[in-house]
């Protein structure tokens, strides 16, 4: 019983807001825009340094910053990693595996 | 005396030979020489034929190889050979044949018959046929053992769920006997997940309310945080309220977490990237409860709206017959 308050009590005055439903429908649409844009912009070079691996033409470069403002770090890099996962599956359906990447 | 038994026994040896190659090679119509001939043979200076004919009967069996094959060092002992055919007929033939199975080609006496052959076919067809035969009867015995399971629902019941003691989102002790007298879904995630866990509990506040409505039953989600640590009880308490407002969150002390995870076998792992930012990689199941809170039937991630509604009242009504 004891342990059982001291656990309630610990972090008992921080509440993620970041994870609630609000922060959570604002991320998605700022990581929407995010990469409508990369698609959008996917002729350009990309220039610029996302995360994990991803690259980004300078066009969308604002966006980018909205998007990891209104996101926490983790779940930025782990869109970031979905995003590279998508692009290589649709890549490879594409082409057919003619391209050898 | 002992030349005479000597004597004797050659003579003896050279007649059983004569016999043996008589009742062989038919074919070349030994008529059957005298030992005096044998013995004058073996003078010649031919060491091939002393090599190849122990008992030394002479340079006629090498004259007949030469006739059967096609080498020949010694061609004028075979021009000498051909000129006396009719005395030395038999020798010949009697040394050809022993030269011959001293060489090891199959000849009637040796392993290989035909007889012998017949019998390994024979022998081997039985026992492909045997085989064959026990075969099929093992898969018919497989067929009808599952069609006879088909009747009911599975055998056995896999050992998923057990007790345990956990946190509330008001901040009560419950047990899995709290949870019993209703059906109830599980699911294990964590709060701070970026899409997965929202989605599915989405779905699963949905599917509720789709329960609901098609066949009345009440269903009691729960949703387990994988994520004692950073999941205090007010946290899951503002999480859960935004799906539905019957969804229970519970939390728990990391131990008791760990209990219940493994008694459900469920899988997770935080990929600590920084301290308090990270993810928790974790297996994305729904788990159905009976009223006894027995485990029933898991539902995967593919599974949409409609068709997670209707797997879980398919599974009730056929848990109530």
């Amino acid at each position: 019983m004891a342990a059982l308050e001291a656990y309630a009590s610990r972090n008992a005055d921080e509440v993620h807001t970041d994870v609630l439903l609000k922060a959570r429908q604002a991320c998605y649409k700022s990581r929407d825009a995010f990469y409508d844009c990369l698609e959008k912009e996917s002729n350009k070079k990309p220039t610029e340094i996302a995360s994990v691996g991803l690259l980004y033409p300078a066009e969308c470069k604002a966006l980018r910053a909205q998007f990891v403002n209104h996101c926490r770090a983790s779940w930025v890099k782990h869109f970031d990693r979905l995003y590279c996962k998508n692009k290589r599956v649709t890549r490879l359906l594409d082409d057919g595996g003619e391209t050898r990447r | 005396m002992a030349t005479a038994i000597v004597r004797s026994a050659k003579n003896f040896r050279n007649l059983h030979q004569r016999f043996y190659f008589h009742t062989l090679l038919t074919k070349c119509r030994p008529p059957i020489p005298s030992p005096t001939i044998a013995d004058n043979i073996q003078h010649r200076a031919l060491p091939l034929i002393q090599q190849a004919i122990p008992f030394g009967i002479g340079f006629q069996s090498f004259v007949a190889d030469q006739r059967f094959s096609s080498t020949s060092t010694t061609t004028g002992t075979v021009q000498s050979g051909h000129s006396k055919p009719n005395s030395e007929g038999g020798d010949k033939s009697g040394d050809s044949n022993q030269s011959k199975s001293d060489t090891g080609k199959p000849i009637r006496g040796g392993p290989i018959s035909w007889l012998s052959f017949l019998l390994l076919a024979l022998t081997g067809a039985g026992i492909i046929w045997y085989y064959d035969k026990e075969k099929k009867q093992h898969i018919e015995e497989i067929n009808s053992a599952s069609q006879a399971v088909k009747q009911g629902p599975s055998v056995g019941k896999a050992a998923i769920g057990g007790p345990f003691k956990l946190i509330n989102h008001d901040g009560k002790n419950v047990t899995e006997k709290d949870f019993l007298g209703k059906w109830t879904v599980i699911y294990f995630g964590f709060t701070h997940c970026p899409d997965i866990c929202p989605d599915e509990l989405q779905k699963l506040a949905a599917a509720v309310d789709k329960i609901k409505e098609n066949s009345g039953i009440d269903i009691v989600p729960a949703f387990i945080s994988v994520d004692p640590e950073r999941d205090t009880v007010e946290q899951v308490r503002e999480y859960v309220k935004e799906f539905h407002p019957k969804l229970i969150g519970l939390t728990g002390s990391p131990d008791e977490i760990r209990n219940i995870a493994r008694a459900y076998r469920v899988y997770y792992m935080k990929t600590a990237e920084e301290d308090s930012d990270y993810l928790v990689d974790h297996s994305i199941v729904m788990y159905l409860m009976s009223p006894k809170m027995e485990f029933v039937k898991f539902f995967g991630k593919n599974n949409d709206v409609n068709s997670l509604a209707d797997g879980i009242i398919k599974e009730i009504k056929q848990y109530k017959r």
